[in-house]
């Protein structure tokens, strides 16, 4: 399934939901060339927050991605209150919720790393390149090494011009 | 959780060996667009993956 980021920013930010774009979708923004299949946010865990993220994906019925159909999952303000990360598949495509990342923490301490950025027509919050690599370093995972590789080229690239 | 900061001038040998095989012009090419169109690059992407995958199960049941 593709994931439509052109309609999923959007409602995230036209709910007013606070939260940074990190991972693969934060690797993109800054000009990577990979191919990522989902949008990972870093959302604030404040009850106002969470709310606001529940009501914006709502209508796009949140299941957990890669479970049983069936399964008893309630997408509701308890339920994300009471878990942390959550593995999504929406009817616009796969996200992932975090409400901490490792190496990295919530959002409120990536918060001063990350960088504004307009797209389709909005604006909204994406972790600094400098942060993402220094997270994705943090992580220590060995898929990740050809990732870092290529934003590191990108860190070099952007200091030419 | 802690944060954790990490030199970046602190270079990691492995992942200077994977530099080597990165193709830079691709990357100077997407330096120069807007972050909306490097999304809707990456849009396109996954559609042709897609398709891929869909062709390839299809010749795949053929076959069978």
């Amino acid at each position: 399934m593709i994931t439509q980021f052109d309609k999923l920013l959007p409602v995230l930010i036209g709910e007013g939901v606070e939260f940074i774009i990190v991972g693969g979708a934060a690797a993109t923004a800054h000009g990577s060339t990979r191919l990522t299949q989902d949008l990972d946010i870093v959302y604030r865990r404040t009850k106002d927050n969470i709310a606001l993220l529940v009501r914006a994906l709502r209508p796009y019925s949140p299941y957990l991605r890669g479970a049983p159909i069936g399964l008893p999952f309630a997408w509701d303000e308890q339920t994300i209150s009471a878990g942390l990360n959550f593995t999504l598949i929406t009817s616009l495509g796969a996200i992932d919720l975090l409400g901490e990342i490792t190496g990295g923490g919530t959002f409120e301490a990536l918060l001063s790393d990350s960088i504004p950025v307009k797209i389709f027509g909005l604006e909204c919050f994406c972790l600094g390149l400098r942060r993402l690599i220094e997270v994705k370093r943090a992580a220590g995972r060995v898929k990740d090494l050809e990732v870092i590789a290529e934003l590191e080229a990108i860190l070099e690239e952007q200091k030419k011009i | 959780m802690n944060t954790i900061r990490r030199d970046l001038s602190i270079t990691d040998p492995v992942v200077e060996a994977y530099k080597q095989g990165i193709d830079r012009t691709l990357i100077r090419e997407n330096l120069r667009i807007s972050v909306q169109e490097r999304f809707e690059n990456l849009m396109a992407l996954q559609r042709f993956a897609e398709e891929l995958q869909h062709s390839k199960t299809q010749k795949r049941d053929h076959t069978i």
